[in-house]
């Protein structure tokens, strides 16, 4: 008789429980759901897709869900689970999550989607158009880290982390090489970037650890990185190496967020203003107009910009010459 | 030696301790009988706890004992379960696998709310460091850039060999796992034997999942743990089910984990996805070859009822 009492109580108690969420949808205010494969307090990816959708939230007096570390098996069945709560958008942080998204997308056609690193192309695969890309140019993420790390490499061995092999990670690797070397050799010196490297996912920050050291023991001095937890994982090992050394040679060029003052060795930061692109989409989504485009972020639109630059390491000379070659990449006549 | 052979020894050794800790948390369960698969589970609630008791407290020795605690009180659960509801051993350890990671990331929220910021510790020091040794010579960075964390795992497989193969207690513990029943007719308390293996199983997988984030990384994330419980399984059984085989199995993982890293570093033809696999082929394949024969406890797995004949 008493286990009956207690467990009709739990289920009791579960139910009431649950109550403030159902109620949470009972009045007008609209709602976005982010699903992320990385914690939202990784000190990067991950932490920069969740206050950019907060920040965006509060503009517009939406309210948010999210849902983060998911595997990648549980993407489609997270987006459902929202889809199902009758959310108004679901923000999906990533490249990785097109496949899941479109097919949610087909599922249900009321609820819109907002792709962020999603391809061009995706926006037109889905069947009832309410997918849109949100793309920071990833070119122009690689060219800003790839400056910074060209004028302040002393080895001539910049590094680079990746989470998985997506096309904008490759993007941002190839952008991050090319402007290095431009930079570099207009300094009178020469790069070499590492082959790229992949966790697997953007959780692992032991990876991060590894990858480092053993880029370091190759003479890397400048890391930028794509990788979310594995990032703040490379981090500290290059503030070890530092420390081992007496001194801070080795850097770090932090995204998407300014992560100035997060670790010794961050130098600067490449920021990504993906607040502005999620705002773009739920006053979309208000108009009725959400779906079928691909919204771009540039460091001409200012959506993309180069975070403070720590003065405490970089010579002035340097911080002048790398604001030029800012300004030469907002002009478009960078690497011209 | 090459540097390029010595970094990866030392990064074997690195991802090898670990999983020493689980694989012996593993090795005394399963020594008393109880096959338990919920060690990535333990290993994940230790590791929360270890984190959030180091950064209140700045020690990352009590981070590691509340790891341990932690991971003892879960492990209850699995004791309670199949030693005394004499329960499907694979399935409550599947359970504490769901549950307790599961435990972890809710905690994790509470503590820290829905906050973003990146939340990180101090970590264990080093002889190295203590000792404030400048040389980088390759065996001084092997044999003293290491957390006591790691003189521990080492001390205690040399303690669990001679333990079990040189003590009467240890031979009775053995004796829990092969034949119970005949073990109880010589008076060895079956059951609190059986406790006992939980208590040691909850507490090494807890120091385990703690290590990762008392003295190796700053960060608790989510998952961090990454499937080295299902590896301390495999290590067992590449082991033999003996500390010293145990103890190779996981340098041997962690070699390969390290070597994946660093063959991505210096070959750019082959896609990465294929040196990542290297760990894992290198399981089954050496599961195929040394797990044919069975050399485990008898009555592994199996329920212990007193009463029955």
């Amino acid at each position: 008789m008493n286990r009956k009492w207690i467990a009709m109580t739990l289920a009791g108690a579960m139910i009431a429980s649950m109550a403030p969420a159902f109620t949470a949808y009972a009045d007008d205010t609209r709602t976005v759901a982010m699903i992320c494969d990385s914690s939202i307090s990784d000190g990067g990816w991950g932490m920069a897709c969740y206050n950019a959708m907060i920040d965006a939230a509060e503009r517009c007096g939406w309210e948010t869900m999210y849902s983060d570390s998911i595997a990648q098996s549980a993407y489609y069945d997270t987006i459902v689970s929202y889809c199902d709560l009758d959310v108004d958008m679901i923000y999906a942080p990533g490249n990785q999550y097109t496949d899941a998204v479109l097919q949610a997308a087909e599922e249900y056609p009321d609820i819109a989607f907002a792709l962020l690193n999603g391809n061009e192309a995706t926006p037109e695969k889905a069947a009832n158009g309410n997918v849109s890309s949100l793309l920071p140019d990833a070119t122009q993420i690689g060219w800003i880290a790839g400056a910074l790390a060209g004028l302040m490499t002393e080895s001539g061995t910049i590094a680079f982390i990746g989470g998985m092999e997506l096309d904008t990670t490759l993007a941002k690797y190839d952008g991050y090489g090319k402007a290095a070397a431009y930079v570099a050799e207009a300094n009178g010196k020469s790069v070499t970037l590492l082959d790229p490297v992949y966790s697997g996912d953007f959780s692992a920050s032991d990876k991060g650890i590894e990858f480092a050291k053993a880029m370091i023991d190759q003479g890397a001095d400048v890391f930028f990185g794509d990788a979310s937890a594995v990032d703040s994982g490379a981090r500290q090992a290059i503030d070890e190496a530092n420390e081992a050394n007496g001194a801070i040679k080795i850097y770090d060029i932090a995204q998407p967020t300014d992560l100035l003052g997060q670790n010794p060795c961050v130098i600067g930061s490449q920021v990504t203003d993906n607040a502005g692109l999620i705002e773009l989409s739920m006053k979309a989504v208000e108009e009725g107009t959400f779906g079928g485009e691909t919204l771009f972020g540039t460091l001409q639109n200012g959506v993309l910009s180069a975070g403070e630059v720590n003065t405490e390491i970089v010579p002035e000379d340097v911080q002048t010459a790398y604001a030029g070659y800012i300004e030469e990449m907002k002009a478009g006549t960078f690497m011209q | 030696m090459g540097t390029f052979l010595a970094n990866l020894i030392l990064a074997g050794v690195r991802m090898a301790s670990p999983l020493i800790f689980l694989s012996l948390a593993e090795l005394y369960s399963q020594r008393a009988g109880l096959v338990n698969i919920g060690i990535e589970g333990i290993a994940a609630i230790g590791s929360l706890t270890g984190f959030l008791v180091s950064l209140i407290t700045g020690s990352p020795l009590l981070g590691v004992l509340a790891g341990a605690a932690a991971g003892i009180l879960v492990n209850m659960i699995f004791a309670y379960a199949t030693v005394t509801l004499c329960a499907e051993q694979i399935v409550y350890g599947m359970a504490i696998n769901i549950f307790a990671p599961a435990l972890a990331a809710f905690i994790y929220r509470v503590y820290f709310g829905s906050g973003s910021e990146l939340v990180q510790a101090g970590l264990m020091g080093t002889f190295k460091n203590m000792l404030g040794i400048k040389s980088n010579h390759f065996l001084v960075n092997l044999f003293l850039d290491q957390t006591p964390m790691v003189y521990l795992a080492f001390i205690l497989v040399i303690v669990t060999a001679v333990y079990f193969t040189r003590t009467k207690s240890g031979l009775n513990y053995k004796a829990v796992g092969e034949y119970p029943k005949a073990a109880a007719t010589l008076g060895i308390n079956v059951i609190g034997i059986k406790y006992l293996s939980c208590v040691i199983c909850g507490a090494l997988a807890g120091i385990g999942g703690a290590y990762l984030t008392t003295c190796y990384s700053r960060t608790y994330v989510d998952g961090n743990i990454a499937g080295r419980g299902f590896i301390a399984l495999a290590a067992v059984i590449f082991g033999r089910w003996n500390p010293g085989g145990v103890l190779i199995a996981c340098l041997f993982f962690g070699f390969c984990d390290a070597l994946q890293i660093r063959l991505q570093l210096i070959n750019n033809t082959l896609p990465y996805q294929f040196f990542q696999m290297i760990p894992y082929v290198a399981t089954i394949v050496v599961l195929a070859i040394i797990g044919a024969k069975k050399a485990g406890p008898k009555s592994s797995g199996q329920p212990y009822r007193k009463e029955e004949r």
